[in-house]
């Protein structure tokens, strides 16, 4: 193998790729900001403050498109996004979760509770999982009405995580496994399209013995809303 | 269980009193950072701007927490400021690490690095991810607290026998403390039990760095296509597994195949350009195999990347000399040698600097000079205290017989043999030495004759002890271990007498008071020979469990007890 080729050749799909890390960087930071200077304000009714609110849930939801779109780029070329499966409890997912979004649930009165067993532990990418269960997350504080149950147990040797919430539910074409999949391929349903092809990437990514992980919407469950389910083996 | 809301904020681990670092290029950072720990309640947070502050504030203040980045600008990186700080011995094991970067990088892929930290933070950071974070780390190293001083006392049964307590207690921590129980088995020089522990959590999950740990038992068993099977699985199930990489690279060189273990070590490079040592592998590898152009690259760049890292290597320099050399610009070969001297300033790399100026001359033709470098060699090696390893050793004598230099290697290959008389291999390799100098049959006799003395002097040393002479068995040991400094067999007999006399001493109490032997000085003395040992030749089944039985009678120094 000659390592002399493909080096010091300027490519679009570099550039394209630091700049995107670029712009994550920057609206990190605004994201980081806003959340501080949101955690710090006293009066939470004042009309500046639910803008604010506003701010950080779409620089959030901007951040998280730019994660994504990152992480999916490994499979036009380099730079790869280092997959890293990790075993770890799921007690401390649920509280890393629950840290990355309680100022966003706090400010807008949602309650969040989470149900998973004592001791369980898991094998998977946390940051990418993370990132699954954040933009699933997001969606549901947009449709909900004030309720969002992340629960986690395994289910069939898989490790099954629902987020749902009490708002009216997903559109009928949008349920089922063959549904996220088809979200997918179709661009143009824009933001929504995108995490769920996200989702389903990094739930393929999670092989264990010949099985691969898979995500899907559902519609009902104990919060009687839209949910959202991914499995991981 | 269920969590409400914020979960991680009712846990209230006393994060208020402990004293915190921060560490970033950025001013801003460091302020938004400063202000978290504060709103935490935190009243002492240094900050440092770039790494050799960041190093330096370490080295005068003891730290419990370090909030690191990753990217410092110029100079170190967050990881390289890391390892400094646990080579160097600034931070314990009590420290928490927290690495702060922008976005995953390999090197925090799970074997990229042995320096890791407790846990990487990417950005954004809020004051309740870094409090979660925080008592995540928590909760790990109290349970790690006992292993991690058994370790660094280097009792390494007694931290294996620590982690199968905690199996019992902490089943959330079940697979780290199995990994961690594993590679203590090898410090033990269990290989075996080892291996069974790898296999019982291969049954459960494919974990890369299980697969990676059995590969390294095969491949030490001499069973090198199936660890190379069981590697190339690693790296196809994920190809960011660097342990993976240059393991397999081993492997593909015992087989013989050293194009593939250039390759190999191409493609780890170039997922993590910024390793000095990977990058040094590939350049001698590749220095081997005459591709001189990528050892140059290689090379060139472990010397560039190790201008502020801790792990920088002066085999990267004389490499590079070496290149040169082959390319016949001796000029550029001898600035690298100078320089080398001056990055390390120390009597070994005074040696091989010397050694490789010989090869240069020597391949590039001008032999009157190569000549002359031999004779230097010889006078420093007859002036100098330090023993160089074996392969340089080797290097040495093959060198110095080819320029035409007879007595210094003749004295350097006697001592070798001498401090490795168990060493079949060795020997062997030895005699071809004298062979290719036209020397055989004085080189025979002069490995027969060290051999022997070798093993007479220690063989003298254990009958005393048999036949409970114990005074005169450890002046006879003491004086051996003096003139053979680097032979283990008799180093770990020694230390095994002194143990014995002291284990005799602390149970016959009349005895004491009689022959008033300074115990601690004795327990001094065994650790010192063992640890020397321990550094010669790592993994020793008699070191561990030497090391066990002098912790029995006398606690390492420095170790407090556990809380």
């Amino acid at each position: 193998m000659d390592i002399e080729s493909n080096q010091d050749r300027p490519d679009l799909s570099l550039l394209v790729a630091s700049s995107a890390h670029d712009m994550k960087n920057s609206v990190s930071m605004l994201s980081g900001t806003l959340e501080n200077l949101l955690a710090e304000a006293s009066d939470k009714m004042a009309p500046a403050y639910q803008q604010m609110v506003h701010m950080l849930y779409e620089t959030r939801r901007l951040n998280n498109n730019l994660i994504q779109l990152l992480a999916l780029y490994k499979d036009v070329g380099s730079p790869s996004y280092p997959f890293d499966p990790e075993t770890l409890p799921i007690a401390e997912f649920v509280d890393e979760v629950a840290a990355r979004n309680h100022i966003v649930f706090d400010s807008r009165g949602i309650v969040f509770d989470a149900d998973f067993p004592d001791n369980l532990i898991w094998c998977f990418d946390e940051d990418l999982i993370v990132g699954v269960i954040g933009h699933a997350l997001n969606n549901a504080i947009r449709y909900t009405r004030d309720k969002i149950r992340l629960s986690i147990a395994p289910v069939e040797e898989f490790l099954e995580l629902r987020v749902e919430d009490n708002g009216d539910g997903y559109p009928q074409a949008m349920l089922g496994r063959a549904a996220a999949v088809r979200a997918g391929v179709d661009f143009t349903t824009g933001s929504t399209g995108l995490g769920l092809y996200f989702s389903s990437e990094v739930a393929k990514m999670h092989k264990h013995r010949g099985r691969h992980g898979s995500v899907w919407l559902e519609n009902g469950g104990p919060l009687g809303g839209g949910c959202f389910v991914l499995r991981l083996p | 269980m269920s969590v409400k809301g914020d979960g991680a904020m009712e846990k209230n681990q006393d994060w208020v009193g402990k004293r915190y670092l921060l560490v970033d290029d950025f001013s801003i950072i460091r302020t938004l950072l400063r202000d978290m720990l504060r709103n935490l309640g935190v009243r002492s947070a240094d900050q440092a701007g770039n790494g050799a502050d960041a190093v330096a504030m370490l080295a005068k203040n003891k730290y419990d927490v370090v909030l690191c980045d990753y990217n410092l600008g110029a100079g170190r990186t967050g990881q390289q400021v890391l390892e400094e700080a646990r080579l160097r011995d600034l931070i314990g094991p009590a420290c928490i690490w927290l690495m702060i970067s922008a976005e995953k990088s390999v090197e925090s892929v799970m074997g990229a690095a042995e320096h890791q930290p407790d846990g990487y933070l990417i950005k954004p950071i809020t004051e309740g991810l870094l409090l979660t974070r925080l008592n995540r780390v928590w909760s790990k190293k109290k349970v790690f607290r006992e292993i991690e001083m058994a370790y660094e006392a280097k009792d390494y049964l007694k931290a294996a026998r620590l982690c199968d307590a905690k199996l019992d207690t902490d089943k959330v921590y079940a697979l780290d403390l199995m990994r961690m129980k594993a590679s203590l088995l090898l410090k033990c020089g269990e290989p075996e039990q080892a291996r069974a522990v790898y296999e019982t959590i291969l049954a459960e999950r494919d974990y890369g760095w299980a697969k990676t740990g059995l590969a390294k038992m095969r491949l030490q068993n001499g069973e090198v296509e199936t660890a190379k099977r069981l590697l190339q699985e690693v790296i196809s199930d994920n190809a960011n597994f660097l342990d993976a990489y240059d393991q397999l690279a081993l492997a593909h060189q015992q087989l013989g195949e050293f194009g593939e273990a250039e390759q190999v070590l191409a493609s780890a490079a170039k997922l993590s350009p910024n390793s000095v040592l990977r990058q040094k592998n590939l350049g001698t590898l590749a220095l081997k195999l005459g591709n001189i152009n990528v050892a140059e690259k290689a090379f060139a760049k472990s010397v560039e990347v190790g201008e502020h890292s801790i792990l920088r290597t002066p085999d990267a320099y004389l490499g590079l000399a070496r290149v040169y050399g082959q390319k016949s610009e001796v000029k550029q070969a001898l600035q690298v040698l100078g320089a080398v001297q001056k990055a390390f300033d120390n009597e070994e790399v005074r040696l091989r600097a010397k050694i490789t100026e010989g090869l240069v001359y020597h391949e590039s033709g001008d032999f009157k000079k190569a000549r002359i470098s031999g004779e230097e060699m010889g006078k420093l090696l007859a002036g100098s205290s330090v023993k160089p390893d074996i392969a340089t050793s080797l290097d040495m004598a093959r060198l110095l017989f080819a320029v035409g230099v007879k007595d210094a290697p003749v004295d350097l290959l006697r001592d070798l043999v001498k401090n490795n008389h168990d060493n079949e291999e060795l020997a062997a390799e030895v005699r071809q030495i004298f062979d290719n100098a036209r020397m055989g049959e004085q080189g025979a006799d002069l490995v027969n004759a060290s051999r022997k003395e070798a093993s007479g002097m220690m063989n003298h040393g254990v009958m005393l002890w048999k036949g409970g002479k114990l005074p005169e068995a450890v002046a006879w040991m003491r004086d051996a271990s003096t003139a053979l400094p680097m032979n283990v067999r008799i180093l770990f007999n020694f230390a095994h007498i002194l143990i014995s006399v002291m284990q005799q001493q602390g149970g016959d109490s009349t005895a004491t008071a009689k022959e008033d032997l300074d115990l601690e000085g004795m327990a001094a003395e065994t650790r010192e020979v063992l640890l020397r040992a321990d550094r010669i030749a790592p993994n020793h089944q008699r070191f561990a469990q030497l090391m066990e039985l002098l912790a029995e009678l006398s606690p390492a120094p420095g170790v407090e007890a556990p809380a």
